[in-house]
């Protein structure tokens, strides 16, 4: 029978084809970003050629003589000139006079082309030289050519001889669109702000995930073990909280214990202290706060594990343990402990790759602040990317540093699938068909 | 005989008891504050509130100027939220028992690609999708955001609903198999009752995550049209000109009650996913 796999195909195409669209396409996306220099500046579409000033400056150290060309008007008699000279209302003479004699031709300075008009038998007056001259004023600065042919055909146009070597490189001066570039990579290897927010995001996965995430969570575990069940349901609910509350609310109530107006300084002025933000005050009280924040959420879910697996360890062994006069702290040592070990491994693993993607709080809290004090990976990629408060949103580097990311994340979840028997997690369906 | 409520009870608790209150200090300040504030009146430096007021709900009955309205925002947080919850049940529910009971090709691949797709730091895709939203025009619309949040919500959904399904005793299914009903029919009238803890779980916390998501809005549908509570609230928190906490809490909470009232009715469910499911 072919139908039960015909069924299957159909049942899962709908989560196949979000899954690609809205997943792993991303993921394709941000590799191939990651090799772009897309920034706002350049678009998301292709771009034009444009010779602007600042290109002409990059221009400039790669070959001085033209770069300083260009950036001069140059003076070409061409039918559009001719035209707008014949509408300036002068002697008609001037203008045939122009078109028989030097149409075409292409002079490199106002010096140049005036003379030339000066010389006409027409003679005209110095003012109208000027206005005559002004027609055929071909700047090639900040005019928009839409492909590399019309830029060229231009250039030529106006007299400038270049190798296609050094058309090349004009081409590539003058894009605005993005283009293909491995300098992201680069820029982060080399960069100290890269370096500094690597050991911000090191330190503070590390702080969390064993002050909080993992230690918290297990005293908070054994505490509630040795309570009444109601007792400890409700500590256990109220830890809960922070994980259910929605992450805005959540940080807003320790903005309101911590800023200048906030609790903490209410508290501390009862005292004599003036008020001050204690949030952004200093980097450590910065830092303080922060790992608080994401430890009280990262506790709840460590603290619902090692509860769990508490309650799977058999009573027998409590009560013999006490029959031999064993301490509560011999209990948590001898018993305990060394049946958390799984337990404590897998939420090891889970909240790092967690705490290495989540970036809501902090840039809720101090958004990387004070300075760059807490300013950690994913948060400085997506600052990088969509929050740059430069102005110009740098999407090439953003994609690469996420990229970086997604790569640990990939790695670290093909070792816990090795470490945690992925074998039996894909047993064969038990209906074939 | 009456159970023993507890391992051991040859230890004075008052100590553990004692340490626990003063570390949960800090939360119980914060949730207690967050009620009390929102009703009552208090000068700027005092810790204790001298009377009651509901000044701080104003926003309720006339909109902020530069805001957008409340009811509106509301309604879209709700449409937001629910849409993503039943395009991840519908989705998911069918896709978890394919991967427990029927034969696809490359099923093995599609669970372990699904196990490190739920393991993912999902939120730094925000990027490329950003890119790619503003490039199929689907910038700042709900639609988007929905389709982009179940996606990332669907692998956690997909891993559940094929848990609840491999405990469902295929009997069941053989039997209607034997009787002559094709295998959808199968599904759909007699092993999708047996998961309705499964639904209820994934449904809740789809749900309570939807109603929570502050990034993807933010990033993905920040205009007003299409505002959700989250970037609502964000909104009064990065305006410099007026730390009114009074009103944001109020805000707050009115954010937080459905959360706190499907908790209260739902927590033994979501608790299933909490355990070992969802980040952070």
């Amino acid at each position: 029978m072919k139908s039960s796999r015909t069924l299957g195909l159909v049942m899962i195409a709908p989560a196949a084809v979000m899954i690609v669209l809205f997943f792993l396409m991303p993921v394709v996306l941000t590799a191939v970003f990651s090799m772009t220099n897309m920034t706002t500046a350049t678009g998301i579409s292709g771009g034009v050629y444009q010779i602007a000033p600042n290109s002409l400056i990059t221009l400039k150290s790669a070959m001085p003589e033209i770069a300083a060309e260009m950036a001069e008007p140059r003076y070409t008699i061409d039918e559009a000139g001719l035209k707008a000279v014949e509408g300036l209302g002068l002697a008609p003479a001037i203008a045939a006079e122009l078109r028989a004699k030097h149409a075409g031709e292409v002079f490199a300075t106002r010096r140049d082309v005036e003379r030339m008009i000066k010389d006409l038998t027409e003679r005209p007056s110095t003012r109208e030289v000027k206005q005559i001259s002004e027609q055929f004023n071909r700047s090639v600065l900040n005019t928009r050519f839409d492909s590399k042919e019309q830029l060229f055909s231009s250039l030529d146009g106006l007299g400038f001889k270049l190798t296609p070597e050094q058309k090349e490189t004009v081409a590539k001066t003058t894009y605005t669109g993005w283009t293909w570039t491995t300098d992201n990579f680069s820029r982060m290897a080399s960069s100290p702000d890269m370096a500094r927010v690597l050991f911000n995001t090191v330190l503070y996965v590390a702080l969390v995930l064993m002050l909080f995430n993992v230690g918290y969570a297990l005293l908070l575990a054994i505490w509630t073990h040795y309570m009444p069940p109601t007792r400890a349901s409700i500590f256990r609910g109220i830890w809960l909280l922070p994980r259910i509350t929605p992450v805005v609310i959540y940080v807003m109530l320790w903005k309101w214990l911590a800023w200048d107006s906030g609790f903490i300084s209410i508290l501390m002025g009862r005292f004599g202290y003036p008020p001050k933000n204690y949030l952004l005050d200093t980097a450590y009280n910065a830092w303080f706060f922060v790992v608080l924040i994401n430890g009280f959420i990262g506790a709840s879910m460590g603290m619902l594990v090692f509860s769990s697996a508490m309650k799977a360890i058999p009573k027998s062994q409590f009560y013999a343990s006490e029959v031999d006069g064993a301490s509560r702290w011999q209990q948590i040592r001898y018993i305990i402990l060394p049946q958390m070990r799984w337990p404590i491994l897998f939420v090891t693993c889970y909240q790092t790759l967690s705490l290495l993607a989540s970036f809501n709080e902090i840039l809720l809290a101090t958004n990387g602040g004070p300075g760059n004090a807490t300013e950690v990976w994913a948060l400085s990629a997506y600052h990088t990317a969509l929050r740059n408060y430069a102005g110009n949103l740098e999407y090439g580097l953003g994609a690469a540093m996420a990229l970086v990311l997604v790569v640990i994340g990939v790695v670290l979840s093909l070792l816990y699938l090795r470490v945690f028997n992925y074998g039996t997690l894909v047993a064969k369906p038990l209906i074939e068909d | 005989m009456v159970e023993r409520a507890q391992p051991s009870a040859n230890y004075r608790s008052w100590p553990v008891l004692t340490a626990l209150t003063i570390v949960s200090l800090p939360l119980l300040l914060m949730y207690v504050y967050l009620f009390l504030d929102t009703v009552t009146v208090k000068p700027p430096d005092a810790l204790l509130p001298s009377g009651l007021t509901l000044n701080h709900w104003r926003f309720l009955w006339q909109t902020t100027a530069g805001k957008a309205n409340i009811w509106h925002v509301t309604l879209n947080t709700l449409l937001f939220s629910a849409c993503t919850t039943s395009l991840v049940l519908i989705v998911s529910s069918m896709a978890g028992y394919v991967l427990s009971r029927l034969n696809v090709p490359a099923r093995g691949f599609f669970l372990a690609g699904v196990m490190v797709l739920h393991a993912f730091p999902s939120v730094t895709l925000i990027i490329a999708i950003f890119i790619v939203l503003q490039m199929i025009g689907l910038y700042n619309s709900l639609i988007g955001v929905i389709l982009v949040k179940a996606a990332i919500d669907l692998p956690l959904g997909i891993w559940l609903m094929k848990g609840f399904y491999d405990t469902v005793p295929w009997e069941i299914e053989m039997a209607g198999v034997v009787d002559g009903a094709s295998r959808f029919r199968v599904w759909r009238s007699l092993v999708l009752p047996q998961v309705k803890p499964g639904i209820m779980a994934l449904g809740l916390f789809s749900f309570l995550s939807g109603w929570g998501e502050f990034i993807l809005p933010q990033v993905l549908a920040p205009g007003n049209q299409v505002q959700v509570l989250s970037v609502y609230l964000a909104g009064f928190l990065a305006d410099d000109n007026n730390y009114d906490f009074n009103m944001f809490k109020a805000v707050g909470l009115f954010y937080l009650i459905p959360v706190l009232i499907a908790y209260a009715l739902f927590n033994k469910y979501l608790m299933n996913i909490y355990g070992g499911g969802s980040k952070g």
